[in-house]
């Protein structure tokens, strides 16, 4: 239904522009603000600004190498 | 191969406009260290942004689905008329 298709889609822009609001202030206006701001609170310490990003590319990474690692012994298994 | 080559110089004019931006020091250095994982932070976010904006504005075209409903049933009569049995209801 493109009810659905509709909702879907309006989740995963709002996600994205929440994910990209959150981390512009966390990275870039952060660092600017002085230290005992009511703002801080709001925000992780600055070293999970990288962990994050960066384990989420390494669990993207792996589940990828593990699909593809799945289909290719499928389709080996159906050949023999 | 072609884009393959685009790619990779638009990568390292990207590397050697960061590398630049460190020596210069306009912007204080622990900000240019970070920028790298932003830029990648964004463009997935972009990607993010452009298929759920696909997904919002896909069209559906009731029509030309009731259309394509009637080809199909007139179809099927005409290859049952023929003697080929087409059988999916």
């Amino acid at each position: 239904m493109e009810l659905a298709d509709r909702a879907v889609g309006f989740l995963l822009t709002f996600t994205s522009l929440s994910i990209f609001t959150y981390y512009t202030f966390w990275v870039i206006i952060l660092p600017f603000v002085d230290s005992d701001n009511f703002i801080h609170n709001y925000f992780l310490p600055q070293e999970y600004a990288i962990l994050i990003p960066v384990c989420a590319g390494v669990v993207l990474l792996s589940l990828l190498c593990i699909f593809i690692g799945l289909v290719l012994l499928k389709s080996k298994k159906k050949k023999a | 191969m072609k884009h393959v080559l685009k790619l990779l110089s638009l990568l390292v004019v990207i590397s050697a406009l960061w590398i630049g931006l460190l020596q210069a020091s306009i912007i204080p250095q622990s900000h240019t260290w970070l920028l790298p994982i932003y830029f990648i932070v964004s463009l997935g976010c972009y990607g993010l942004l452009m298929v759920g904006v696909g997904l919002m504005r896909f069209p559906t075209c009731p029509e030309e689905a009731l259309l394509l409903q009637q080809d199909i049933a007139e179809a099927k009569d005409f290859l049952k008329q023929k003697g080929v049995d087409v059988g999916s209801d």
